[in-house]
């Protein structure tokens, strides 16, 4: 049932023209150089990622893309697993051209579908940052607290806080 | 046992950061997924009573199969025989079945195996797969990364067979199983802080490594301290010495020098 409701949302939900202009994550679980490397390489390997800033001293990445793209979130997420680590918080630049936010209301931005947390009614305008709170993008402790249902995290659907 | 607890303490104490890419031991943490590594492992070790060097050389390829799972598989080589002759070989899996991050920060646990074979000769009471004996030897190790510190430890259960080429396991079949302790513990002590990819570290580690016979209850105890080197984010040098502390099992060359190399391809699968 949750799912139904889940899919009639996002079929109403707002269709923008908001763009993810930025990610920047901090990965949690390494101390070594070596371990941060073998993150900078599996990211270069994404096609939609244009450039990638590593802080090997505070183990963050900012990543920008090539223009046009589709950003993956969960693609990203992936990369830092596979090199063996985690992600500690995960944060995305969003160019928002005036939309206006109701409560509970997704919003949709390219293939990607944000669910806003504990957010009331507004207006987006211009570039604003979410963090996601989904499972791998927060500490595990956070995520657990959080209690999302399941049914609502599939692969492209977010919840995000401003 | 006093100069023991004086390395570990004077240890703790040191410097920034940590490191985990132990030198002897492996520890809980995998290799990323898709990477290759390829390792050149060389011991220079003293034969007891005689003059003899005992050399050791074993290449490796290493492969990170997912983010859990990765397999190596190394060639023997050593001077046993005279010339440097080929002996055998060993494959190896570890698999991450916990894994607890925190920024700078993680506790990981990994099971591992090996299965070795070895056509040399059978001269001594230690039961070692990596270069000695035929056999399989499976385990746990759990590694705790610090901000300041890394510690690793793992026991596991090593079963000896009959060398290759007719070389008999001459301790008695009721000898033929051990188990390993480990203890390693490590620290960055270069660069202070990090400010990119290209500079070198320098890793230093004191690893202890024990080994009793569950048949005979004999053991031994050493002690391996070492140093590190990593270029580039990509490449290592470990150099070090084993040095037996304590055994009363047979040995044949406790005691020498290690020199490791090992050099990463990220990507490569």
């Amino acid at each position: 049932m949750k799912n139904i409701l889940l899919l009639i949302a996002i079929s109403i939900s707002i269709a923008t023209q908001a763009q993810v202009t930025r990610v920047y994550f901090q990965a949690s679980g390494l101390t070594c150089s070596m371990c941060s490397n073998a993150i900078y390489k599996a990211l270069k390997t994404l096609d939609f990622v244009d450039k990638i800033d590593a802080d090997v001293r505070n183990y963050t990445f900012e990543l920008t893309f090539k223009p046009n793209s589709s950003v993956d979130f969960d693609k990203i997420k992936r990369k830092v697993e596979d090199a063996g680590f985690s992600v500690s918080s995960f944060h995305a630049s969003v160019y928002f051209d005036n939309i206006q936010l109701k409560e509970n209301q997704p919003v949709k931005i390219g293939t990607n579908t944000l669910l806003f947390v504990n957010q009331k009614s507004e207006a987006l305008n211009g570039e604003k940052n979410i963090r996601l709170l989904d499972k791998g993008f927060v500490p595990s402790k956070e995520y657990k607290s959080n209690n999302f249902s399941k049914s609502q995290t599939g692969e492209g659907t977010y919840h995000v806080t401003l | 046992m006093k100069f023991l607890v004086t390395i570990i303490i004077a240890f703790l104490s040191l410097a920034t950061k940590s490191q985990e890419l132990f030198s002897v031991t492996e520890p809980a943490s995998n290799r990323a997924a898709r990477s290759i590594g390829i390792r050149v492992d060389n011991s220079i070790m003293n034969e007891v009573r005689t003059s003899k060097i005992n050399y050791h050389l074993i290449p490796e390829v290493m492969a990170g199969v997912s983010k859990t799972f990765m397999v190596s598989a190394g060639v023997f080589f050593s001077n046993r025989s005279g010339a440097c002759r080929h002996e055998g070989g060993s494959v190896y899996a570890k698999y991450r079945f916990l894994s607890n991050d925190v920024v700078q920060k993680h506790f990981r646990m990994a099971s591992f195996a090996r299965i070795s074979y070895n056509s040399s000769d059978v001269h001594q009471e230690e039961i070692n797969m990596y270069g000695h004996n035929t056999g399989v030897e499976f385990g746990t190790v759990a590694t705790q990364l610090l901000r300041k510190v890394a510690l690793s430890s793992s026991v596991s259960v090593l079963k000896a067979s009959d060398n290759g080429n007719n070389n008999k396991f001459v301790y008695g079949l009721d000898n033929a199983k051990a188990i390993n302790f480990t203890f390693s513990i490590g620290k960055l002590m270069l660069p202070k802080e990090y400010s990119g990819y290209r500079q070198t570290n320098l890793n230093l580690m004191v690893e202890f490594l024990s080994q009793v016979n569950t048949g005979s209850g004999r053991y031994y105890m050493d002690i391996a301290p070492s140093a590190q080197m990593i270029f580039n984010s990509q490449a290592r040098l470990d150099v070090g010495y084993r040095k037996q502390l304590s055994s009363t099992l047979i040995r044949t060359a406790p005691n020498g020098f290690f020199v490791r190399l090992e050099y990463n391809f990220f990507n490569a699968l």
